[in-house]
């Protein structure tokens, strides 16, 4: 299979002199296209900025990533945006919707932002939305949609730049486990249906359990990297 | 057009502060539409106090005539200059004086004062003689009568149809003369200067009394155009401009009005200045707290591929959209005080400054520029003044936006 992301020895540190945190330390790690992949690990385990790092969100102190076979750690910050626009999809944990635009504009946003004609975003919208069971309530704003629904529509806005992964920071965090459980079958589906590659980090037990990869983080390093049959 | 229609909902995602910022813009703008207006109207009330009460727009004297209104100074050719201004199409209309300082005597009082003799016919079309009578009636052309102000009739104790005598010195003989009038009229223009010191009786009568057959001492000129008494190039003043002869606009005549006209400009300006750094501060206020409520969505928006230049162009549409509204209103407002006080007039009381006295109410003017040019800064300096929450918005990390989450 392609590989996606690979980083190799990835090294972030955070503060200076005697109040230096090491966050992540020479982290290496190979992701293949379609893997669902789960990052996890205790609070402070360096799971976010693993994230951030794959996402061009953070400059690493050594070490590269490599995404898509671009090293991202080379690139200006124009090129970045671009690039992060146009290969991978974000789903943060607090859902992060524009309030003021409904469901269908905060999918359409990104397609504007990659200069996508009307016709190809309104049909690519109305798309996502039924990929995410969210037919008809595509004009209603943020506020007027549970919180289930809200990161479904994230969900639906990560995939409708059709980027080449997915990488979501605990994204049930704020759903209750039921719908928390929900979302990941969405996620999952889409990964299977798609071939899409996600990749997110959790400590729910019941969200690793429908990973096909798991990783495990502790203080900045992995301690285990182990691919399971779901 | 996302752009546009996310700028204006994120607008009213906090409805009074908006309103407030937009309040604070449109009071600025009223402000200085209205305080524009107003110096153009006390500009006006000057200039006309200086060219409508009696001086004219512009004059033609002897050169030197005016410094201590030497009787000798006269005009030795005014035929030759009326004939110019009667040819002249930008002249409206023009008045020939006499003027001579002299003692004004009553039965009971005697003061001294300069003696106009004017032609009653042509000196209504030029100064506000006629007008300013407030008692008995404006000169006839009959050989003997007077016109004095109000406070010289005060003071000389006299009422309508006294006699009055005048005492002065014939021009070329420098012989005393004395020719007695009655008091067909009591003006008063208002300046204590004007109506203590003045007197009027006909131009024939004048000369004959100073022995000057047809010479004058000066010939006040009104324009069609207000304007072209400004003109130093205008043709009318400078083909007159020759040997003894001097002809000047108003600002020449009287530079310290001009210098009082500049000052009120930069008064207007200065107020223009310090209203317009009040609301940008505002303006700016109002952004980066707008901007601080939503750095977590910039961290978003940023981290899904929106570029600096995209979050920057946002947050100037935003001011762009709140400014427009706020001038909108501001014109709607503006423009009816200023056509109310324009109607009605601002009370100012009763004071004169630099010989020109404003009393009762102040006129605003209303000029279309000020609806056009001065919402144009307004949104502008809006604008520039989001320039720089505008430029931090752009600068934002999305790592350190997204802190709590991703």
């Amino acid at each position: 299979m392609t590989t996606v992301i690979e980083t190799r020895e990835l090294v972030r540190k955070f503060g200076s002199g005697e109040t230096q945190v090491t966050a992540l330390n020479e982290v290496s790690i190979t992701i293949r296209k379609g893997e669902f992949t789960a990052i996890t690990g205790p609070s402070g385990s360096g799971k976010t900025t693993l994230l951030q790092l794959i996402g061009g969100l953070d400059e690493p102190d050594a070490g590269d990533v490599f995404l898509s076979g671009s090293n991202i750690a080379k690139m200006s910050g124009s090129e970045l945006s671009d690039f992060r626009r146009d290969h991978i999809g974000f789903i943060f944990q607090s859902y992060n919707l524009i309030p003021v635009l409904s469901a269908e504009e905060n999918i359409e946003y990104i397609m504007l932002l990659q200069g996508i004609s009307a016709k190809i975003r309104q049909s690519r919208v109305r798309e996502m939305l039924a990929l995410v069971g969210l037919e008809g309530m595509g004009d209603r704003r943020p506020a007027n949609l549970s919180g289930g629904q809200q990161q479904r529509v994230a969900v639906a806005r990560a995939m409708a730049s059709k980027p080449d992964i997915i990488l979501a920071d605990e994204p049930t965090a704020n759903l209750d486990s039921k719908t928390g459980i929900a979302l990941l079958d969405v996620m999952r589906q889409l990964n299977q249906q798609m071939d899409m590659t996600f990749v997110f980090s959790t400590h729910d037990h019941k969200i690793m359990d429908r990973a096909d990869r798991l990783v495990h983080l502790e203080d900045g390093v992995i301690h285990l990297d182990e691919s399971r049959s779901v | 057009m996302l752009s546009l229609s996310l700028a204006w909902r994120n607008l009213f995602r906090n409805t009074r502060r908006t309103m407030l910022t937009c309040m604070l813009i449109t009071s600025s703008l009223v402000v200085i539409i209205l305080v524009d207006g107003i110096v153009i109207g006390m500009v006006n009330v000057m200039v006309g106090g200086i060219t409508q009460t009696l001086e004219g727009e512009a004059q033609v004297n002897r050169r030197g005539f005016r410094e201590n209104f030497e009787s000798e100074l006269v005009l030795d050719d005014p035929e030759e200059i009326t004939r110019s201004l009667k040819r002249d199409e930008k002249v409206r209309s023009y008045a020939p004086r006499v003027i001579v300082g002299g003692m004004i005597a009553s039965s009971y009082n005697t003061t001294g004062g300069l003696v106009y003799g004017v032609d009653y016919q042509s000196e209504q079309q030029v100064s506000k003689l006629k007008q300013a009578v407030i008692a008995g009636q404006y000169l006839s052309g009959e050989k003997r009568e007077i016109l004095i102000g109000r406070q010289m009739a005060a003071l000389l104790e006299v009422d309508l149809g006294d006699r009055i005598i005048i005492t002065t010195a014939q021009v070329g003989t420098s012989d005393i003369t004395q020719e007695l009038f009655r008091v067909r009229g009591v003006f008063e223009f208002g300046p204590e200067e004007l109506d203590e010191n003045l007197a009027f009786i006909n131009l024939a009568a004048a000369q004959s009394m100073l022995d000057m057959d047809s010479q004058l001492h000066q010939i006040a000129i009104q324009f069609h155009d207000a304007q072209d008494a400004k003109n130093k190039a205008l043709p009318t003043l400078v083909n007159l401009n020759k040997g003894d002869v001097e002809a000047l606009g108003w600002l020449d005549l009287q530079p310290s009005i001009g210098g009082m006209i500049e000052m009120s400009n930069y008064a207007s300006t200065i107020v223009g200045v310090v209203l317009f750094v009040l609301t940008s501060l505002g303006v700016i206020n109002s952004m980066f707290m707008s901007i601080y409520e939503r750095i977590y969505e910039f961290g978003v928006a940023k981290a899904i591929g929106t570029r600096p230049w995209q979050i920057l162009s946002l947050v100037l549409i935003e001011a762009f959209l709140l400014a427009l509204i706020a001038c909108a209103v501001g014109i709607v407002i503006g423009f009816l005080l200023s056509s109310y006080f324009q109607t009605h007039g601002v009370p100012i009381g009763r004071m004169e400054v630099s010989g020109v006295l404003l009393d009762g109410n102040m006129y605003t003017q209303v000029r279309a520029y000020q609806f056009v040019a001065f919402p144009a800064y307004v949104m502008m300096l809006t604008v520039a003044a989001a320039i720089y929450p505008a430029i931090f918005a752009s600068r934002i990390t999305p790592s350190q936006a997204l802190q709590r989450a991703l």
